[in-house]
Formats: structure tokens, C-alpha cells, sequence
């Protein structure tokens, strides 16, 4: 059976690390809406790999810098 | 709540009560009683305007939420900085209403679900043709199938919303 994969994200450290972007600057930055960047924050979405990519760019971190993984028992 | 949450209830909502009026109108004991038995066409034509009263009632309503949601932000925005002009609330408004990624999946989980009950409806209306029901029944049944296929697709976009969806 496959292992399950957590996906875990650094979004709420990021922003707080960039003057407390607010994350309706983050969405307008990343084209994306502010809830999915609450749900994202909250790990209740995960992104498409391109959204994945352009959240990454708005902090200007590498792509595994902002998510990561915990393999779920 | 977000724009999207309260555009699916208005739907909701839209779809609950048309079904309501279909219903009420439809299945009215002194409307049944002047109807032929295995007549199709008074069913048919019923069917027909109430499609058009839903496909109408849902255009009008979301004109009519849309332009309250965006007046209900604009005076939130005016409330919070005084000093802003129309191209902030425009621009706040954009934001508030953008659909993303997300709410596509949203939508398409959604509708997987949503055209699962009408061709689950769809199935059953076959199999009350083949235990001999009347013609009527599988109508009913096919028009209800997918009356309710919609507004339960409306209530699993809202558990989503509230819970999460992740892709696969």
C-alpha cells in the first residue's frame, strides 16, 4: 500500500519574514485568492505545483523552502 | 465567509425552492385528478417552464447577490479607510470575488458528485420502466434526479469549502 504523504508548508513563517505580508498581498501576488491562501496556510488545500512555484517567487525562496512533506503512518 | 461560499447557498437556495414550486404545482392533488393517466405532454410542458423558472430565477439571483455582495464590500472598505477611492473598492472587490485554482477543483469534485445522482436518477428511471411503472414516474423521476443532483452537488461544494480538498 502507498505511503500517505502530508504536505506541509512555511507560508505563515515566509510572511512574517517579509514585513507581516498580509495574505491578500501574498494572493495578489501569486494570482491566487486570499481564501486559498488561507487554506493552503491552513493545510486545507494543497497547491498545483505552477501556484506552488509562483508562492514560492513572491518570497523569492526556492519552491521546497516554502512546502515539504511528512509521510503519515 | 467567503463570496464563493455565499454564491453556492444563494444557489442552494435557488434550486431548493424551485424544486419546492415544482412540487407544490406538480404533484397538487386537484392538478393530478384533471390529468389523463399516461398523458406525457401536460408533464413535459411542466417540466419545460420550470426549467426556464429555475434557469431564470437562478440568473436573476446572482445578478442580484453579486450586486449586493459588491455594495456590501464597498461600504465595508469605505467603514475601514474613508479615504479610499472607487479604483481600491473596485480593486477589493476583484480580489474578494477572483476565482482561482481551488475553486475549480471545488467545482469539478463537486459536479463529479452532481452527475453521479442524476445518472443514478437516470438508472432508476429505467428500472421503474422495466417493473412496468408509468412513463409519467420515469419523467418524475429523471426531472427530480437531476433537481436534486444539482443542489446536493451545491451542499458538497460548501463541505469543500469548510474542509478542504487536496487533488486525487
Amino acid at each position: 500500500m502507498p505511503k500517505k504523504f502530508e504536505i506541509t508548508n512555511n507560508i505563515r513563517k515566509l510572511r512574517f519574514f517579509s514585513n507581516e505580508m498580509t495574505q491578500q498581498e501574498l494572493a495578489e501576488k501569486a494570482g491566487a485568492s486570499r481564501q486559498t491562501i488561507i487554506a493552503i496556510e491552513g493545510g486545507k488545500y494543497s497547491p498545483s505545483l505552477e501556484l506552488a512555484f509562483r508562492i514560492a517567487d513572491v518570497f523569492g525562496v526556492q519552491v521546497n523552502e516554502v512546502f515539504g512533506y511528512e509521510i503519515k503512518e | 465567509m467567503s463570496y464563493q461560499e455565499k454564491r453556492t447557498i444563494t444557489t442552494i437556495v435557488t434550486g431548493l425552492l424551485v424544486l419546492a414550486a415544482y412540487c407544490l404545482y406538480a404533484f397538487n392533488p386537484v392538478r393530478l385528478s384533471a390529468l389523463t393517466p399516461g398523458d406525457l405532454k401536460p408533464w413535459a410542458v411542466t417540466m419545460l417552464i420550470f426549467i426556464g423558472i429555475g434557469v431564470g430565477a437562478s440568473i436573476i439571483i446572482q445578478i442580484v447577490f453579486h450586486i449586493l455582495m459588491s455594495i456590501s464590500i464597498a461600504i465595508k472598505e469605505k467603514m475601514r479607510n474613508m479615504e479610499c477611492d472607487d479604483k481600491e473598492i473596485e480593486k477589493t472587490i476583484g480580489a474578494e470575488m477572483i476565482e482561482d485554482e481551488r475553486d475549480k477543483l471545488i467545482e469539478l469534485k463537486a459536479s463529479k458528485v452532481g452527475f453521479g445522482i442524476a445518472g443514478g436518477g437516470f438508472l432508476l428511471a429505467l428500472v421503474s420502466i422495466v417493473l412496468k411503472y408509468s412513463p409519467v414516474v420515469m419523467l418524475n423521476i429523471l426531472f427530480l434526479s437531476m433537481s436534486l443532483g444539482s443542489i446536493i452537488e451545491g451542499f458538497v461544494q460548501l463541505t469543500f469549502y469548510r474542509r478542504g480538498v487536496w487533488h486525487a
